[in-house]
């Protein structure tokens, strides 16, 4: 994977693990790897990784069970809260941009629907 | 809790040269410690201070809690350049040195090391490329179960596959408790690897940070920050 140095790098591997979440890649009650195989995995040292999944436990995304490694929460409603908190995110740094370039609401809106219809017409 | 590495006014000349002023230094244990600076700043006398391997410094340095060299060299798994060996050496009898030497020198972790850096250490020291002799020498200093490594640019004019097996290693068999030292002037490559950043300029030590808080205070990557302090774009009050 490659980080941006510019920006700390646990909290890079939060957002990493965040996305495989939602994408559903990793799934409700699943395993995740070892932190020393994350690590591996990921180029990273294990201090940052214990450091991420941390901040997960915290926020109760991560649910860590003694002497068997750490677990996706098994509680729906709790992914429902990070896709949405996700796309909220996303929309936000989108909105910002667009209305930097004086854009108002109806256009931003009409150039998102614009493209959508124009990404369809290209996948038929 | 002890710090894993001590040091407090190191002073150190070598004949009527000053090589290091004023050198104060904490490092708890566990963590991964970039040592950057340019070519000639002191970053390996420091390194050979703290193994044990130089002497005549000014000031203490302790190795959790250990201030004489001999004692020291105990606790530190120094990346040695193999000076000592003939060209006509055989790296399996490099190992039953190290074995000798060192007793925390660990002979499955070395089986695994030189596996997983593809080294066959039926050859002879001198038939070594430069990246394969720099793997064989991270093999050797991993090997041993120390508190504390300090890697002299283990990097430096490698190729980037034995690179990346080099830095793979580190994070595989580097345990949690244990302290790593690594210098180097490019960091590029370990900076998404560094707990901390030291850098050393003029002989003295002119600023230690968390990599956290380089890339929060200062939105820059590891590099950019050492760029700006060595071209003095950041001023030591802003430290």
């Amino acid at each position: 994977m490659l980080f941006d140095d510019k920006v700390p790098i646990y909290y890079q591997i939060k957002n990493y693990l965040y996305h495989r979440i939602v994408a559903g890649d990793l799934q409700l009650g699943d395993k995740l790897p070892a932190v020393r195989q994350l690590a591996v995995d990921l180029t990273v040292n294990v201090n940052t990784v214990q450091r991420a999944l941390r901040e997960m436990i915290a926020e109760g995304y991560i649910v860590p069970q003694r002497g068997r490694g750490n677990f996706v929460t098994a509680d729906a409603a709790k992914i429902t809260t990070l896709k949405h908190e996700l796309l909220r995110t996303y929309s936000q740094a989108f909105y910002r941009q667009l209305h930097a370039l004086k854009l108002s609401d109806t256009e931003i809106l009409q150039a998102i629907e614009t493209y959508i219809e124009k990404r369809r017409d290209a996948d038929d | 809790m002890t710090e894993a590495i001590d040091i407090t006014n190191l002073n150190y000349r070598r004949n009527t040269k000053q090589i290091l002023t004023n050198v104060t230094l904490q490092l708890n244990p566990g963590k991964i410690v970039g040592l950057l600076g340019e070519n000639g700043a002191g970053k390996t006398t420091l390194m050979r201070l703290i193994a044990g391997l130089a002497k005549g410094e000014k000031g203490t340095i302790a190795v959790h809690g250990q201030t004489t060299a001999a004692t020291r060299r105990a606790f530190v798994s120094f990346s040695e350049a193999l000076q000592g060996f003939r060209p006509g050496d055989k790296l399996s009898q490099i190992r039953d040195f190290y074995a000798l030497a060192y007793p925390d020198f660990s002979a499955k972790k070395y089986l695994d090391l030189i596996t997983f850096l593809q080294i066959d250490d039926d050859q002879k020291l001198a038939t070594l490329s430069k990246g394969t002799r720099e793997k064989f020498i991270i093999a050797l200093t991993l090997s041993r179960e120390a508190a504390v490594y300090l890697l002299d640019e283990p990097f430096s004019g490698i190729d980037s596959m034995s690179r990346k097996r080099i830095i793979s290693s580190i994070i595989r068999w580097k345990q949690d408790s244990a302290t790593m030292v690594i210098s180097d002037h490019y960091v590029s490559e370990i900076a998404a690897l560094l707990d901390e950043v030291v850098i050393i300029k003029d002989h003295t030590i002119c600023t230690h940070k968390r990599s956290d808080q380089i890339r929060r205070e200062f939105g820059l990557g590891i590099e950019a920050f050492y760029e700006s302090v060595y071209e003095g774009d950041i001023s030591d009050d802003q430290f």
